[in-house]
C-alpha cells in the first residue's frame, strides 16, 4: 500500500473529502462561466436565429471535456500504477505520476460538468 | 488467488469508463454535421415531413434532455430503433446478428496471435542471434509494418486468386445451408431422442440463474445458435460445415492476427530474455534442471505477463481492425455497419455500437487484470 493510501486511511472522511470536492467544485464553477460564454458565443456569432443549435453546440463541447475528464481519470486508475512502474523500469524520468493524472482528469471532468450546467442555466433563462 | 476485493473494484471502475464512452460518443455526434430525418426520408421530403420526425425522434427536445434519455437507454442497453441502416428493427437485435460475426473474426485473429506468436517469441529468445532469431525478428518487423488494408488484398491475390487455396470471400460455402436442425437426426430418424446436457434456468427468489440440466433433445429441439459459424456449425454437429467454415475464416483471421502475432512474438522474446537473464534461472539449471524445463516451467510463468498486457490491448486494435478485413473480405459484421451507421447519422446504432466495444475491450481488459494478477499476485496490492 503506498504512503498516500495509508494516510487516506488515517484521515476522517471529510478531511479526505475536502480537497477533492474542492478540485471538482473549483473546475466546475469556471465551467460554468465557459459554458455561459460558449452559449452566448454561438448564439450571438454563429447561430444569431436559433438558440437550442447555439445551446447544442455549446453543451456538446462540454460534454466533450466531461467524457475525456471521465475516461481519462478511470484510465488513470485502471493503468496509472503501470504506466508508473514501466516508467520506472524504463528509467524514463518524465514526471508523470498516476495521481496527478487522476487530479488532472478529475479538472477536466469537473470543467465539463459546469459548462454543460452553464449551458443549461444560459439557454433556460435567454 | 484472485481477491474479490480486486475483482469489484476493477467491475466497479467499467461505470465510469463507460459514462465516459457514451457521453464522447453523444457529443460528438451531436457536434456531427447532418439531420437524420433528412437521410431518413431523403432529399425529397417536405420540410413538413421532416418537421414531424425530427418531433417523432425526439430531436426537438433541449439537448440535455435527449443527453438523459440517452444515458437512461445505455444503462438498460436499450437504444431503441435504428434509423436507418437496420430501419425499425432494435439496435439490440441489429447488434445480436452483427456481433458474433466480429468477435469470431477477432477471436481467431487473437488465437492466431498467440498460438504463433508465444512459440515464436520463446524459440526466438531460447536461440538468441542464431539464424532462427534473425528470421523470426525480421517476420515480426514485418508483419508490425504491414497493414491490413495492403496484407488483405495481397493475400488474397496469391493465396486465392493464384493458388487457389482460400475461397476469396464469404463465412461458409456456398452449397451448404445451416438450419438449427440437429444433424445426429439425420441419421437416427426424426421420431428419436437423445439425452443431452442443456442450460435451463431457475428462479430464486425473483432472480434468475443459469444451471445445466439434461433434456430429451429430439428433431423439433431448436439448437442454441450464437451466430459464430464456426461453434454453430459444431453445436449442430455438422463437421463438413465447420470444416468449410475454418477454410473461410483462415485467411480472413490470417490478416488480422499478422500484426498481433508480430507484436506478441516480440515481447515474449523480450520478456523471455529479460527472466532468462535471472538469478533463479541460473539457480534451476545449476541444480541440474534441464534447459527446456527450466525455460517452460520456470521462465514462461514469469515471462508471461507483460505479454498479456499486449493481448488485452491487441483485442481492441482486432476489433478496430475488423473493420477493414470484413470490407475487404465482405463478411457482413459489426465493422462495415458501423461505418455505414456514421454516414447514415444512425444515432442509435452508432452509440449502441461503440458502447458495446467498449464493453467488451474493458471486459477483456479486466480479464487480462485478473490473469495476471493470477500469475503474479502482487500487481493485487
Amino acid at each position: 500500500m503506498s504512503s498516500t493510501e495509508e494516510s487516506a486511511v488515517d484521515l476522517p472522511l471529510s478531511a479526505w473529502l475536502r480537497p477533492r470536492v474542492r478540485l471538482v467544485v473549483g473546475a466546475a464553477v469556471v465551467g460554468v462561466v465557459a459554458g455561459v460564454v460558449a452559449t452566448l458565443a454561438f448564439f450571438l456569432l454563429v447561430h444569431p436565429d436559433d438558440l437550442s443549435r447555439a445551446s447544442a453546440r455549446a453543451f456538446s463541447l462540454a460534454a466533450i471535456a466531461l467524457g475525456f475528464g471521465v475516461l481519462g481519470w478511470s484510465g488513470s486508475i485502471f493503468a496509472g500504477r503501470g504506466f508508473e512502474e514501466m516508467q520506472r523500469h524504463l528509467d524514463t524520468g518524465t514526471d508523470w505520476t498516476e495521481a496527478d493524472s487522476r487530479r488532472a482528469m478529475a479538472r477536466i471532468s469537473g470543467f465539463g460538468a459546469g459548462g454543460m450546467v452553464g449551458v443549461i442555466v444560459t439557454t433556460t433563462v435567454l | 488467488m484472485v481477491s474479490k476485493r480486486f475483482v469489484l473494484k476493477r467491475l466497479l471502475l467499467l461505470i465510469p469508463v463507460l459514462f465516459g464512452v457514451g457521453t464522447l460518443v453523444f457529443a460528438i455526434l451531436q457536434s456531427a454535421p447532418g439531420n437524420p430525418c433528412r437521410i431518413i426520408l431523403g432529399q425529397r421530403a417536405s420540410s413538413q415531413q421532416i418537421q414531424q420526425c425530427v418531433t417523432d425522434l425526439g430531436l426537438n427536445d433541449p439537448i440535455w434532455v435527449q443527453y438523459v434519455r440517452f444515458l437512461g437507454e445505455a444503462a438498460t442497453f436499450e437504444f431503441g430503433d435504428s434509423y436507418q441502416i437496420a430501419k425499425g428493427t432494435p439496435v439490440r437485435e441489429v447488434l445480436a446478428d452483427k456481433l458474433p460475426v466480429t468477435i469470431e473474426l477477432a477471436l481467431f485473429g487473437q488465437a492466431m496471435g498467440i498460438f504463433v506468436g508465444i512459440p515464436l517469441g520463446i524459440l526466438s529468445a531460447v536461440k538468441q542471434d542464431t539464424l532462427t532469431d534473425q528470421a523470426t525478428r525480421i517476420g515480426a518487423l514485418s508483419g508490425i509494418s504491414v497493414p491490413i488494408y495492403w496484407s488483405g488484398p495481397i493475400l488474397i491475390l496469391l493465396l486465392s486468386t493464384y493458388l487457389g487455396v482460400f475461397p476469396t470471400s464469404g463465412r461458409i460455402g456456398s452449397t451448404i445451408f445451416l438450419d438449427n436442425q440437429w444433424y445426429p437426426f439425420t441419421i437416427l430418424g426424426p421420431d428419436r431422442f437423445l439425452p443431452a446436457p442443456w442450460i435451463g434456468s431457475i428462479t430464486v427468489a425473483g432472480v434468475t440463474l443459469p444451471f445445466v440440466e439434461i433434456v430429451q433433445l429430439t428433431a423439433e429441439t431448436p439448437a442454441p445458435l450464437t451466430g459464430m459459424v464456426t461453434i454453430d456449425t459444431l453445436i449442430l454437429g455438422r463437421f463438413d460445415a465447420f470444416g468449410s467454415a475454418v477454410h473461410h475464416l483462415f485467411l480472413p483471421a490470417a490478416v488480422i492476427g499478422i500484426y498481433s502475432t508480430a507484436l506478441i512474438s516480440r515481447m515474449m522474446r523480450s520478456s523471455m530474455l529479460e527472466v532468462v537473464r535471472q538469478d533463479y534461472m541460473r539457480t534451476a539449471r545449476a541444480k541440474g534442471q534441464g534447459a527446456k524445463i527450466t525455460v517452460m516451467k520456470h521462465g514462461f510463468q514469469n515471462a508471461l505477463i507483460p505479454v498479456i498486457t499486449v493481448i488485452g490491448i491487441q483485442f481492441g486494435s482486432l476489433l478496430g481492425g475488423a473493420v477493414l478485413t470484413e470490407t475487404v473480405f465482405g463478411i457482413g459484421g459489426i465493422g462495415t455497419m458501423l461505418v455505414s451507421a456514421i454516414g447514415a447519422t444512425d444515432y442509435p446504432l452508432v452509440q449502441g455500437t461503440v458502447l458495446t466495444f467498449a464493453l467488451l475491450f474493458t471486459l477483456v481488459n479486466l480479464g487480462v487484470d485478473i490473469t495476471y494478477s493470477y500469475l503474479d499476485p502482487r500487481i493485487q496490492q
